[in-house]
């Protein structure tokens, strides 16, 4: 079922198209991830989701209504847009107190998320005082404060140290382990990577691909490597087999177009002995950067 | 709409800013009706002896700059969301903008009481204090006294909502603020001075004559103590006149820039 549905969805800022014509849903129980180069439309277009910017043409809804008509917006989407949308000269605590009001959440709750994001410390802190890094985190406390079942982050790891995009990953495995739906966005794949289900790419604001992780690494034309002492022969056999070897060397070739089980089959064939044979592991990010640059090509007048 | 209510009150009492304005309004209210009680009676003042109720009323009804602070307070109320970008948490949290608008009005409505109480309490301190330690007679009644206080509440209540309305329409910080000083202190004693009929319908000054202040006793340029032909509009009247324009200006702001994007 999905819960977040996005329809022909467009915004236009005067005479700049923000986003175009945008079209994508997310399952509910899922993980994804939302990308984009900056500039791509990621955050105009979650604050149409969010009933924040109104758009110029098409639809986002949540649970099949637009956020402005949800019930109790609070427990059913929690959001964190970005890392200064808490008055700085308010304690942290403070923060989350007048929200826990709005949502009609007991106080208690506060403590729980505070803890959750390891803010304990710092909950009578003034939030001006604050790393971005923290402020990261006391925003998903805010956005986790009244236990939504979906979560739409903008670009949470921004700001965040190596231990607390490692952090961030942890919490969000255990919030999907837990049923919920998380829309997460970054302009980097490998930070969301290991946490999504499925991603959706965009750039000047259009879809340029949505699909699982492995559809979108079975895009990308893995190489093998294989070190042999008869790499011209091997070379030779897989040119007539429509693969290409490139090489690395008088016996290392790096082999694209054929897996390793075609190669092995194939140097079995000429009995063309194989010292060593390695899948080179794909670079997601190269994935991405290909598919935003080919949307660019389309997009740039020759 | 309580809840809301009491989330804007919490917002408002856990920020330093609210203590900071009242803190100097009481300070300006004691230091001006303390320069009005000194130079009471001394020829070409314009100000009578503190014996004389016209001359008391002179002193503790020095509640003008309260209420300009409550106005900037309301102000900051609304314009702050959009300051420091929390007006992206607070319409998450209620999409229905318009409750958010109304709540903040009422709230900054009470907060802007507190503003008029305490200027009012410490002007009339300070003129019984002048008027007792000359060992004059109190030339006002308790009733009267108590009547400038409640009119001091009342004026800064409203100015307060007033300039929380404004702060929705304007939605710059800086620019409202400096609207409410220039507005209050520059041009309605410009107008006011030059079209005397009018005063009593300029906001400031009738907030002014609810707390009991003179026409013109508000103001600083051209229409500074000058007595005019006209007087005050009835308390009712002028407080109808300044609950009408909050509701007016929230009216406008609630159908143009409180529904603008939250980019």
């Amino acid at each position: 079922m999905s819960v977040i549905e996005v329809r022909e969805l467009t915004k236009r800022f005067g005479s700049v198209l923000a986003v175009d014509h945008l079209s994508f849903t997310v399952e509910q129980g899922t993980v994804v991830g939302f990308l984009g180069p900056n500039g791509a439309g990621k955050t105009t277009t979650l604050r149409m989701l969010l009933g924040l910017v109104e758009p110029t043409e098409g639809s986002a809804t949540i649970n099949g209504q637009s956020y402005r008509d949800l019930r109790a917006p609070l427990h059913v989407v929690g959001a964190a847009l970005e890392a200064s949308a808490a008055y700085p000269g308010r304690t942290a605590r403070n923060h989350l107190r007048v929200q826990a009001i709005v949502g009609e959440v007991p106080s208690s709750r506060v403590d729980e998320v505070l803890e959750l994001v390891n803010l304990t410390e710092a909950a009578d802190r003034r939030v001006g005082h604050f790393s971005l890094g923290m402020r990261q985190r006391l925003d998903l406390a805010t956005s986790l404060l009244c236990e939504p079942e979906i979560l739409i982050l903008d670009e949470p790891a921004n700001g965040l140290d190596p231990e607390g995009v490692h952090w961030l990953r942890g919490l969000l495995r255990d919030i999907a382990s837990q049923g919920k739906t998380v829309l997460v966005s970054s302009h980097i794949l490998a930070e969301v990577a290991q946490t999504v289900d499925s991603v959706v790419i965009l750039d000047h604001g259009r879809l340029i691909s949505h699909s699982t992780l492995a559809e979108l690494t079975a895009r990308d034309r893995q190489a093998v490597r294989v070190r042999t002492p008869r790499a011209q022969e091997l070379a030779a056999a897989l040119a007539a087999c429509n693969a290409t070897a490139e090489f690395l060397g008088a016996e290392q070739l790096r082999i694209t177009g054929a897996t390793s089980e075609q190669i092995g089959t194939l140097a079995a064939e000429h009995a063309i002995p194989i010292f060593e044979a390695a899948t080179e592991a794909t670079d997601l990010e190269d994935v991405f950067l290909q598919l935003t640059a080919a949307a660019d090509q389309t997009q740039t007048p020759p | 709409m309580i809840r809301l209510i009491r989330a804007e009150l919490l917002k408002l009492s856990t920020i330093r800013l609210p203590y900071g304005l009242l803190t100097i309004a009481a300070a300006l209210t004691a230091l001006f009706a303390t320069l009005e009680a000194s130079r009471a009676g001394s020829a070409g003042t314009g100000v009578a002896r503190l014996t004389t109720a016209s001359g008391l009323s002179t002193v503790t009804t020095v509640t003008g700059f309260a209420m300009l602070l409550a106005a900037v307070l309301g102000a900051i109320v609304t314009t702050g969301e959009f300051r420091h970008a929390s007006a992206t948490l607070t319409y998450q949290a209620t999409p229905r903008r318009t409750r958010v608008l109304v709540a903040k009005v009422i709230v900054a409505a009470a907060a802007g009481a507190l503003f008029g109480l305490v200027g009012g309490v410490i002007a009339t301190g300070v003129g019984l204090a002048f008027a007792s330690g000359d060992h004059a007679h109190i030339a006002l009644s308790t009733g009267t006294l108590l009547g400038h206080i409640g009119g001091a509440i009342c004026g800064a209540a409203l100015l307060a909502a007033l300039g929380a309305a404004l702060g929705s329409l304007v939605r710059s910080q800086l620019a409202t603020v400096i609207s409410i000083f220039v507005w209050g202190i520059v041009i309605e004693s410009l107008i006011g001075g030059l079209f005397t009929s009018i005063r009593p319908y300029l906001p400031y000054t009738a907030a002014t004559t609810l707390a009991g202040a003179k026409l013109g006793n508000a103001a600083f340029g051209p229409a500074h103590g000058e007595a005019g032909t006209v007087g005050p509009l009835p308390f009712i009247a002028t407080f109808a006149l300044l609950a009408a324009l909050a509701v007016v200006v929230s009216v406008v702001a609630a159908r143009t820039t409180v529904a603008r994007d939250i980019t």
